[in-house]
């Protein structure tokens, strides 16, 4: 572990023997077998594969939300599965953006708020927060709805929403987990067209897709089948 | 913090009902603790008062050594009074005799207790506590005066024995039959209530009358008052063996320090408090199960936001922190509107023992017994919303986020 801790790495993030196993009752489900994969800073990279295959689980561990059940998942260099509980919530917070296929907003909360809410578990100042958020919204051109509650927005609205929020601590990686699953085809694409400006502005963006031509965009694309992937 | 609240404020007000009950729960505990609080200190600042000016007295009762059963064992003689005033540390002693008598007022014939007494000792034993009844500023002296020394055939007449005891009211300069001789009423005393209500039954007359219409110069009960409180207890004890002596009999007297009888009454009432506050604690429980079902319910049907919070980088303690502030609001709030509901219970409750047993007793409302039940409620709140508020902190966000 310590020999993982000081290697060097130039990519941001790479996996080694990657493995995770779900006990169901009786059956253990292999759900990610010996991944090793390479994201280097500043990649797009969509991973596609048919339902069941891992695709989910693998961004789960990429995204610190989970643990391996063997094997390692190296962010910026650092082995995750040495950290506390508490220093995976720090990285989810600082380094990663996640985005939602359900877009996840809080229900309570309006836009602004919602966008607000990882600065203000980062314990960043009210009105720092508040003006940042504003300028999120207006990156993703919601200037006009930022006191609008999620259940008054689109779907469309409410992913933009939603990536605003994945900024809002200005994170190095964006996680995307089916981020077009569930819009139209043409909010689809502006969602697309949105993180590959991002893409450009230098941020390492994962999306997990079964949409081929939502891959295609992608600068590479990783296939999954049965837990392993496939080159 | 501002926006911890918020975010609070937003979740309560989503559960609006559930969030209701479970402040009444708490608004109910908080109520009781600050309506029973106040009334027992209102309940021991009245008797407190009353007795105050009593600390020096010594009563001294013939027979058994329990409060207010007068005379039945027997009676004092002039010699015992003699004795008691001989004893050093005694200011005054002052004789009474009291009997049931019928006493008829137009036509009409009721038992009344009648109280001999020489009316210099009057003060000894009532101190300035009793007084005629105020004018009422008619103009008329409905209050008469004070009984004198050769005053014959004359009374004075408690509260009650004026407005209630008789269809007809009585005032000064009425005639009353006291035994079959005629008796004027030259003076009303004000209502006592509370303890000394027993005055508000009585009539008064001087020694010598009651002699006559007693038929015997027997002492029912002797008031004495001590130069010095600290000795009281001893003076007491003193008297007692003394008056024993007279009748030759063991424990023939009750000689009662009145100063001692107010601590102990005292102590009897911060245990009454104890108790009742014991039995109270009971709806706080209840109150504190309240808060840890919705708080469950809560977390569980937020389980999938709780996820998301922690996908977005919550951390343990910011997720504990949210929901043990949602508990703590609703009880503060519970809280705060339980000392308002409180109070207002408890001056119900005061005008409902003034309505019934005609007994004044305020609502003594301290500062910290509003601001301990707000603290009660919160901590309440804080203490039952830990293990859920843990729970949730605890969830795996991978299991939370997929929870639907």
């Amino acid at each position: 572990m310590g020999k993982a801790k000081t290697r060097k790495v130039e990519c941001m993030i790479h996996t080694e023997n990657l493995c995770k196993t779900y006990r169901m009752g009786d059956v253990v489900v292999q759900a990610l077998r010996d991944v090793n994969m390479e994201i280097k800073d500043g990649e797009f990279v969509a991973i596609i594969g048919p339902s069941g295959s891992g695709k989910s689980t693998l961004l789960n561990l990429l995204g610190c939300l989970d643990k391996p059940t063997s094997g390692a998942v190296f962010i910026g260099g650092t082995d995750t599965a040495s950290l506390s509980e508490n220093a995976l919530a720090e990285i989810r917070r600082e380094k990663i953006g996640f985005i939602f296929q359900q877009f996840n907003l809080i229900h309570t909360l309006n836009a602004l708020e919602n966008v607000a809410l990882p600065m203000f578990f980062a314990g960043v100042g009210r009105d720092v927060r508040l003006k940042k958020a504003e300028e999120l919204l207006v990156k993703v051109e919601l200037g006009e709805r930022m006191y609008h509650k999620p259940s008054e927005l689109s779907g469309g609205q409410q992913q933009r929403v939603a990536i605003a929020r994945s900024l809002s601590n200005d994170p190095a990686i964006i996680i995307g987990d089916e981020p077009t699953g569930n819009v139209d085809t043409d909010t689809g694409t502006a969602i697309m067209q949105i993180l590959e400006g991002l893409n450009r502005e230098g941020k390492t963006i994962i999306v997990v897709t079964h949409d081929a031509e939502i891959a295609a965009r992608a600068g590479r694309t990783k296939r999954m089948r049965d837990g392993k992937v496939l080159e | 913090m501002k926006d911890a609240f918020l975010l609070v404020y937003r979740n309560i007000r989503e559960r609006k009902t559930r969030s209701i009950l479970t402040m009444l729960g708490i608004v109910v505990g908080i109520a009781a603790v600050v309506a029973i609080m106040s009334i027992s200190y209102g309940m021991q600042e009245s008797i407190t008062e009353q007795l105050s000016e009593m600390t020096d007295i010594i009563m001294v009762t013939p027979g058994s050594q329990e409060l207010g059963s007068f005379g039945e064992f027997g009676s004092f003689t002039e010699r015992d009074l003699n004795d008691v005033e001989r004893i050093s540390g005694v200011k005054e002693a002052a004789a009474m005799m009291g009997e049931m008598q019928e006493v008829e007022y137009r036509g009409e014939k009721v038992m009344v207790e009648i109280v001999g007494i020489k009316p210099r000792d009057m003060d000894a034993v009532f101190g300035s506590t009793v007084k005629l009844e105020e004018d009422s500023g008619s103009g008329i002296s409905a209050s008469g005066r004070e009984l004198r020394e050769n005053d014959r055939k004359a009374c004075q007449i408690g509260y009650s024995i004026a407005n209630d005891y008789f269809d007809y009211e009585i005032g000064v300069n009425d005639r009353l039959t006291i035994n079959g001789s005629k008796f004027r009423v030259i003076g009303v005393l004000e209502k006592q209530g509370g303890f000394r209500s027993n005055v508000d039954a009585q009539i008064y007359v001087t020694k010598r009358d009651a002699i006559d219409i007693f038929g015997t110069n027997d002492i029912s009960s002797i008031f004495v008052r001590v130069r010095d409180i600290e000795e009281a207890e001893a003076i007491a004890d003193e008297i007692g063996e003394q008056i024993d002596d007279n009748h030759k009999l063991d424990d023939f007297t009750s000689a009662m320090a009145m100063g001692g009888a107010i601590e102990d009454l005292n102590s009897i009432f911060q245990v009454l408090q104890v108790f009742l506050l014991a039995i109270v604690s009971i709806s706080l429980i209840v109150a504190a199960m309240g808060i840890m079902n919705t708080t469950l319910m809560s977390v569980m049907e937020r389980t999938h936001e709780i996820g998301v919070m922690k996908a977005i980088g919550a951390k343990n303690r910011n997720i504990l922190f949210l929901f043990l502030m949602e508990a703590g609001v609703v009880s503060g709030i519970g809280g705060v509107l339980g000392c308002i509901v409180g109070w207002g219970a408890a001056e119900v409750i005061s005008f409902g023992i003034y309505s019934a047993f005609d007994v004044e007793i305020a609502v003594v409302m301290k500062l910290q017994v509003l601001l301990g039940g707000v603290a009660i409620a919160v901590l309440v709140g804080i203490l039952s919303g830990f293990y859920p508020a843990r729970k949730a902190s605890k969830l795996s966000p991978v299991e939370a986020v997929r929870y639907e």
